[in-house]
């Protein structure tokens, strides 16, 4: 009987093992910072996969003070020599922007370029 | 004695389980091959498919196009030089696909001879990965020794069936270990792409090389006409000698584009006729000076663009490109991305040298298109098909009706631009030219 019950514990602590190694892991999606001369730029993309994706900006000066004005996403996967055409990004509210609908149809390295106002910044963002 | 043989029996089935050998892949499946090839007067595409099986059948599918003339192609393997089979394809006068079946009897550097056209590619060998071996040989090695085990304490010695045991535990770990970490090893440089194809290479791609940068030195291009016939001689700049280790790229091996004086464009994929040696026929060409751009990409990585002049007699006037399209165009200031989307009408496009379409941009023009600055080819791309590894042939005509394009234009000045897509096996040329104003950081 006790070697029966210390097998079924062996056996559900390997079971446990072994889902934690072999759990498949998705990478969380974090924000990314950039700051140009006037400007910090936080990026968050909603997913890491390739596909339909979208961005939530964050646009502040070095003071933390909200910036405003027109937004512009350019998206471009500089290993496949292939650049997406510009984006407006919308304003949500006061230095907080979302650009949604961004197909970045392939997995690899790509180049998320967001500019105000004369400034601009080059966002890496690696999709799995 | 009943509850021994219950056990030897199981332990058997287990081992059977465990141990069968899974049939493995072999470490490079390999691709279909396509290839532009202007020859003569004949624009095709020739795609040599996957090979499955070494000896085995090799087919090959010669695709024409409008306007290609109705004949007879032959087709010739050659391995070390030697011609191993052969056929012919008669092409019909309607554009399509056109097959022809070869033969192949061993894996290595093979050639395929169109006419006087020449394509190199690799059959690749179905070698087992160090660690496939690792894993399979772990399995089998614990299966024996879990019978050697058995068979030990059954017949009543099990003091030296611990040996056997704990072996059989090590041969597991082994086996998983390798299991587990395949996918992370970084795959070998392939024979063909990044190696020179021999058949010591193709045989044994695992034997890993010292070399870690695989780049090769920049080519001279030196265009000269022969005939109607304009010949590329490409010479590697380092050491003089032929270029001969041009990969696919684009589904061509030069992506050659010609812009007469007038400003006429040709986009060809000259045919390999010797080592170094690309030749393509100019057809009713202009007289004067026109300006060349090739595009390569050498084995080992890196595209090259060279550009050269060529001075051509001719006496045609030049024919006026008659594609047609709606094209939309968002052009910023120099710098900033400009997008040119053109719209087709229907959803009938097919796939170009594996793109939805091609942009050729050339200028700013002052004085010709000889001695513009800029020269840029930019791709639209095909909707991605996750988990194919094949990019679809022209036989799939379902894209469109929009081709976007997005470039920045580094310059202000006049471009001149041309969109090509292919609908009806036929390439469709529309030439736009385009104004790009002067950006806020030229005025400074």
């Amino acid at each position: 009987m006790k070697r029966s019950v210390v097998a079924v514990v062996a056996g559900v602590l390997a079971v446990i093992a072994a889902a934690v190694v072999l759990w498949p892991r998705t990478v969380e999606a974090q924000p990314h910072l950039a700051e140009s001369a006037d400007l910090r730029f936080e990026l968050t993309p909603d997913s890491t996969k390739s596909g339909s994706n979208a961005f939530d900006l964050r646009i502040t000066d070095r003071s933390g003070n909200a910036a405003d004005g027109d937004v512009t996403v350019e998206p471009a996967m500089p290993q496949m020599g292939h650049a997406l055409a510009p984006i407006t990004a919308a304003a949500q509210a006061p230095g907080r922007y979302r650009v949604a609908g961004v197909d970045l149809t392939m997995p690899g390295q790509w180049e998320i370029t967001v500019s105000l106002r004369g400034e601009r910044v080059v966002i890496p963002l690696l999709l799995t | 004695m009943k509850r021994r043989v219950v056990t030897l029996l199981l332990a058997l089935g287990a081992i059977f389980g465990i141990a069968a050998p899974a049939l493995a892949d072999g470490a490079q499946n390999g691709a279909d091959v396509h290839v532009a090839q202007s020859l003569g007067d004949r624009d095709l595409t020739v795609i040599v498919r996957r090979v499955a099986e070494v000896p085995g059948p090799v087919h090959v599918d010669v695709v024409t196009h409008a306007g290609t003339p109705a004949g007879e192609l032959s087709l010739t393997l050659r391995s070390a030089g030697a011609p191993s089979s052969a056929t012919k394809v008669v092409l019909g006068a309607t554009p399509g696909f056109y097959s022809g079946l070869l033969h192949v009897d061993r894996p290595g550097p093979w050639e395929l001879a169109v006419d006087e056209a020449t394509i190199p590619f690799v059959v690749p060998a179905l070698v087992p990965s160090p660690w496939e071996n690792a894993t399979y040989g772990g399995f089998i090695a614990a299966g024996v020794l879990l019978l050697a085990a058995l068979v030990l304490a059954v017949l009543g010695r099990p003091g030296f069936a611990l040996v056997p045991a704990a072996g059989m535990v090590a041969a597991i770990a082994v086996g998983v270990t390798a299991a587990l970490l395949s996918p992370s090893i970084p795959p070998v440089p392939a024979p063909g792409s990044d190696l020179d194809p021999t058949y010591d290479t193709v045989m044994n791609p695992y034997e890993r090389t010292s070399i870690a940068d695989f780049s090769r030195p920049p080519v001279n291009m030196v265009p000269r006409v022969d005939g109607q016939d304009l010949v590329l001689s490409l010479t590697d700049g380092s050491s003089g000698r032929p270029v001969d280790d041009l990969l696919v790229h684009d589904s061509a091996f030069v992506h050659l584009v010609v812009v007469s004086p007038s400003g006429h464009l040709r986009h060809l994929h000259p045919v390999r006729t010797a080592p170094g040696e690309y030749r393509v026929k100019l057809r009713d060409p202009e007289q004067g000076t026109h300006a060349l751009a090739a595009e390569i990409a050498r084995r080992g990585g890196g595209v090259q663009l060279l550009r050269s002049t060529v001075d051509v007699e001719g006496g045609a006037a030049a024919p006026a490109h008659d594609g047609k399209a709606d094209t939309g165009m968002e052009i910023r200031e120099a710098g900033r991305p400009s997008t040119l989307t053109a719209n087709f009408g229907e959803r009938d496009l097919q796939p170009w040298l594996g793109m939805l379409g091609h942009m050729i941009v050339v200028g700013p023009i002052t004085d010709g298109p000889a001695g513009a600055p800029i020269w840029a080819h930019v791709h639209s791309m095909l909707p991605p098909r996750p988990g194919q590894p094949d990019q679809p042939d022209e036989s799939v005509a379902a894209y469109g009706p929009d081709v976007p394009f997005t470039y920045s234009f580094p310059l202000p000045g006049r471009y001149l631009v041309w969109i090509q897509v292919e609908r009806d096996y036929s390439v469709v040329t529309v030439p736009r030219t385009v104004d790009v104003p002067a950006g806020k950081a030229a005025v400074k």
